[in-house]
C-alpha cells in the first residue's frame, strides 16, 4: 500500500478550514477533536434492515458522529443492532428517538412508503434528517416530505442520493460538462443482479412486511429501488430532467406469484431531444451496473460506484493529459480512466494511475457531508429536497408506465412545488 | 421438503449454499441474505480493495490510531486473542511477509535475507495498539497491515449462518471453497449429521478422515495451492509468522468447532506450529477437535484428536 505524506484525515480538515468561510467556523474546527469528543452529533437510526446496517456501520468512521439510538420493530433486527453499535440505545417505536432531545439527526432507512410520517415528524421534532432515496413511494408523498423540508428552516434535510456528494462523481461531472463527449447522442444504463428480492422470517407477518418491494401497492419497482441512484446521475450529469418516459415490465425468471416484474425497460425522453434506455432486471447479473453517454467525440461510462472511463472516437482531437492518463482494456475497446484528483495525488507522490488507496463509498461521502453540515452549516447538501423530489416524481412515473407497459408524460409540477 | 441451492463469488473463492426446507421461497430469500452478508463483508474485509476499511486501517493505523466499526473490532480482538492462544502461530499482521514472499498478487518467490528480515520485523500482534475503549487500532510500526486472509472466511460463514438461522433456516450446510464450513441442523436424510470427508493431501482419491458437523464449523487448511519450489522443497503461501518462513513439515490440518472464526484461524496456526504446541491448543477451546498430517518419510504422522484417522501412523 502506497504510504502518504499527508493522511487524508489531516488533508481534509486542513481543506475544510480553508473552505469555511471565517475565523468563527475556523474555531469551530478546533472543537472538533475526533474521535469521541462530546460535540460528535448524536445520531438516530429508524430502520435496521441492510441499509440501516450500512449507514451504521459507515458512521462509525465518520468524523463527528455517533449512533446513539436505533430502532426496529422485529426483535432480530435489534439483536443486531446491539452487536454492531453497541453504545446505542434500542428502540421499536421510533418516536422514543425523536423525543429524545439529546439526538440531533435522524436517519430514515425504513421501507420507501413508510418515509412520510417519520421524514416528517422528525423535522417536526427538530431534528436534523437524512432520508433514504427514493424519499417517497408516492408523489403527493414525496411533496409532503419535501414540503416540509422547505419549512424547516435552519434544519437540514438531505436525501440518500449518495452520488451527488462523491468526489469521483463530481468530478466526472465536471468533466462531461465541459463537453467532453462532443455532440450528446444518447443515454444507456442498466442495474443487473440475480436475486429474488423475496426476503425470508420465521414470522408471517414479519414476512409481508419485508416484502414490501413486491408489493404493487406501494413498491416503485426495481427502476426505483434499485437504479434510482444511477438515474439521478443521469439528470445530473445531463442538466435536464426528463418529460417523458416509456415503460415495460416482464417477470422473466421469477414466477411465484408475484405482480411486479423482475425485469424492466424503461426509455426517458429529455428535453433536447435525447433519450436514454435503462433496463433492469433480478434474473441475470450479466455485466452488474453502469451508465453509459454516448457523444460525437466521446463515450463515458461509469461503473462501480463511481469510476468512469472515456471512450474517444478516432476523429476526436486528442486531449493534452491523455498521455499520461491510466487506459483499462474493455475486450476490444481502450477505456481512459477518468480519476477524480489526480494531481493531488501527485502531491501527495501517489501514482495517480493507481487506485487511490483512500478512497471511500459513495455513503461515506454523502455521510460526511451531512456531518459537516452539522458543523458548519447549515446550507442545502448537494442532495436536498428538489432533489429528491425531482427523483421520487421520475421513479414513481416510471414505475407506473413499466407497470400499465405504457408512455407516460412527466408532469413539471411534480418536480416542484407549487 | 425442498431444497435450494445457492452460489456466490466472494474473497477469490466459491461459496456454496444448501439448503432443506418447507417453503421454496423462503429458503431463497434467507439463502440469498446469508450470501448478500458474505459480499458485504468481503468489501469491508478486503485486503486487496482499496475501499474496504481493512484497506483503511492499514494505510493510516502506523500515523495515529484508526477508529472501525463495532463488529471489525470485535474480530481483531478475536484475532488477538487467537494470536495469544497459538503462541504468536495465528497472527493477522502477516501482510508485509506475504507481500516479500511474493504470495500478495502471485505464487511466491524466494526474497533475499535483508527483506525478510526487515518484513519480520514489521510483523506481530504486539506491535498493534488495540484501544477498546476508544475503539481504534493502530500500528507501532510503519509499513505494517493487517490481512484477515486466515480468518476472513470463517467469520463471513460465521456471520452468514447467524443470518440463516435468523430466517428460521433449520436445515443448512454453507462452505467457501470447501475448505471452511457451517452446518446448521442435519440433512433430511441423516440425523447424525452433515458428513464431511478430508482428502488425503499427497492423494487425492483417498480420504484420510471422514465426520459428521451438526450445529457446528469445520475448516481445513493445507500450504498447497499457491507455491513455489526451491532446492527440492515446496514452499506454500502459509508462513510461520514467527519465523518469516514458509511453514514446513505440516502437510495437512483440520478444525472442528462451534465457531467458523475459530475453526478458521486455527486450523490455519496448526500448520506453524510443531506437534506438542498443536495438542496444547486444542485444550484451549472448548469443544474442539483437530487433526494434524505432517510430512515423515515414507508415510505422513497424523496427530489426531477427536476424529477418526482412516490411515494414520500415529493416533492419539
Amino acid at each position: 500500500m502506497t504510504k502518504h505524506t499527508v493522511s487524508r484525515r489531516a488533508f481534509l480538515m486542513g481543506s475544510a478550514a480553508l473552505s469555511g468561510a471565517g475565523l468563527v467556523r475556523a474555531a469551530n474546527i478546533k472543537t472538533r477533536s475526533w474521535p469521541g469528543n462530546h460535540n460528535d452529533v448524536r445520531c438516530g437510526i429508524i430502520g435496521y434492515g441492510p441499509q440501516g446496517r450500512e449507514i451504521t456501520a459507515t458512521l462509525a468512521r465518520v468524523p463527528g458522529a455517533q449512533v446513539a439510538a436505533i430502532c426496529d420493530t422485529y426483535a432480530p433486527m435489534l439483536r443486531r443492532a446491539q452487536r454492531d453499535a453497541p453504545e446505542a440505545t434500542r428502540h421499536e417505536d421510533y418516536r422514543e428517538i425523536l423525543d429524545n432531545p439529546d439526538i440531533q439527526a435522524v436517519i430514515v432507512a425504513t421501507p420507501t412508503h413508510l418515509h412520510r410520517d417519520m421524514a416528517i415528524n422528525a423535522l417536526q421534532a427538530g431534528k436534523n434528517v437524512y432520508c433514504e432515496a427514493p424519499m417517497a413511494s408516492s408523489i403527493e408523498d414525496a411533496k409532503a416530505i419535501a414540503r416540509a423540508a422547505q419549512n424547516a428552516t435552519g434544519q437540514i434535510f438531505q436525501v440518500g442520493q449518495t452520488y451527488r456528494s462523491n468526489p469521483q462523481h463530481r468530478s466526472v461531472f465536471q468533466f462531461m460538462r465541459s463537453g467532453a463527449i462532443g455532440r450528446p447522442a444518447m443515454a444507456r444504463g442498466q442495474w443487473h443482479a440475480k436475486e429474488s428480492w423475496r426476503r425470508a422470517s420465521p414470522n408471517a407477518d414479519r414476512v409481508r412486511e419485508l416484502n414490501w418491494r413486491l408489493d404493487p401497492a406501494v413498491t416503485t419497482g426495481l427502476i426505483g429501488e434499485s437504479a434510482l441512484l444511477q438515474m439521478d446521475v443521469a439528470y445530473w450529469v445531463l442538466g435536464e430532467l426528463p418529460t417523458s418516459v416509456h415503460g415495460f415490465g416482464q417477470i422473466m425468471a421469477w414466477n411465484d406469484g408475484r405482480e411486479v416484474p423482475d425485469t424492466v425497460q424503461a426509455i426517458f425522453e429529455f428535453p433536447s431531444g435525447l433519450h436514454m434506455v435503462f433496463d433492469a432486471t433480478l434474473a441475470s447479473s450479466f455485466d452488474d451496473a453502469y451508465e453509459a453517454y454516448y457523444g460525437s467525440d466521446s463515450t463515458i461510462v461509469f461503473r462501480d460506484r463511481g469510476k468512469a472511463w472515456m471512450f474517444k472516437e478516432v476523429d476526436a482531437l486528442m486531449l493534452g493529459w491523455e498521455v499520461y492518463a491510466r487506459t483499462d482494456r474493455f475486450y476490444k475497446e481502450t477505456g481512459i480512466a477518468l480519476l477524480a484528483n489526480a494531481t493531488q495525488l501527485d502531491a501527495q507522490n501517489v501514482d495517480p494511475t493507481e487506485d487511490d488507496p483512500n478512497v471511500e463509498t459513495p455513503l461515506w461521502y454523502a455521510l460526511q457531508e451531512f456531518m459537516d453540515n452539522h458543523a458548519f452549516g447549515p446550507y442545502p447538501p448537494a442532495a436536498n429536497w428538489e432533489r429528491g423530489l425531482e427523483a421520487a416524481a421520475i421513479a414513481i412515473t416510471a414505475n407506473q408506465a413499466i407497470m400499465e407497459r405504457t408512455q407516460k408524460d412527466i408532469d413539471p409540477a411534480s418536480y416542484t412545488l407549487d | 421438503m425442498q431444497t435450494v441451492r445457492l452460489a456466490l463469488h466472494a474473497m477469490a473463492t466459491r461459496f456454496e449454499l444448501l439448503i432443506h426446507g418447507e417453503d421454496m421461497i423462503q429458503l431463497r430469500g434467507a439463502g440469498e441474505e446469508a450470501l448478500a452478508e458474505i459480499k458485504r463483508l468481503e468489501q469491508q474485509l478486503s485486503f486487496y480493495d482499496p475501499t474496504s476499511e481493512i484497506s483503511q486501517v492499514n494505510c493510516n493505523a502506523s500515523e495515529g490510531p484508526v477508529r472501525v466499526t463495532p463488529r471489525l473490532y470485535s474480530l481483531l480482538r478475536t484475532a488477538a486473542d487467537v494470536h495469544y492462544k497459538t503462541h504468536g502461530a495465528f497472527d493477522v499482521t502477516v501482510g508485509p511477509l506475504m507481500r516479500c514472499w511474493g504470495f500478495v498478487r502471485g505464487a511466491g518467490s524466494w526474497p533475499d535475507a535483508h527483506a525478510r528480515k526487515e518484513a519480520l520485523s514489521r510483523t506481530g500482534m504486539d506491535k498493534v495498539v488495540l484501544d477498546d475503549a476508544k475503539r481504534t487500532v493502530a500500528f507501532k510500526l510503519p509499513g505494517m497491515a493487517l490481512d484477515l486472509g486466515a480468518i476472513g472466511k470463517g467469520y463471513a460463514i460465521e456471520e452468514a449462518g447467524m443470518f440463516l438461522r435468523d430466517c428460521g433456516v433449520t436445515s443448512a450446510l454453507l462452505h467457501g471453497g470447501t475448505s471452511t464450513m457451517v452446518a446448521i441442523g442435519t440433512p433430511p436424510q441423516d440425523g447424525n449429521g452433515w458428513p464431511i470427508g478430508v482428502s488425503d493431501p499427497l492423494e487425492d482419491s483417498q480420504m484420510l478422515t471422514s465426520t459428521s458437523i451438526r450445529d457446528e464449523a469445520f475448516s481445513v487448511s493445507a500450504p498447497k495451492g499457491k507455491a513455489f519450489q526451491k532446492d527440492g522443497k515446496v514452499w506454500g503461501h502459509v508462513i510461520d509468522p514467527r519465523r518469516g518462513y514458509p511453514v514446513q513439515g505440516a502437510a495437512l490440518s483440520a478444525v472442528a468447532h462451534p465457531s467458523a472464526t475459530i475453526c478458521d484461524a486455527i486450523s490455519t496456526a496448526l500448520l506453524a506450529m510443531g506437534r506438542t504446541e498443536g495438542k496444547q491448543v486444542q485444550q484451549k477451546f472448548r469443544g474442539m477437535r483437530t487433526l494434524c498430517a505432517y510430512h515423515s518419510t515414507g508415510a505422513m504422522d497424523i496427530i489426531s484428536l477427536g476424529f477418526n484417522s482412516t490411515d494414520s501412523t500415529t493416533q492419539q
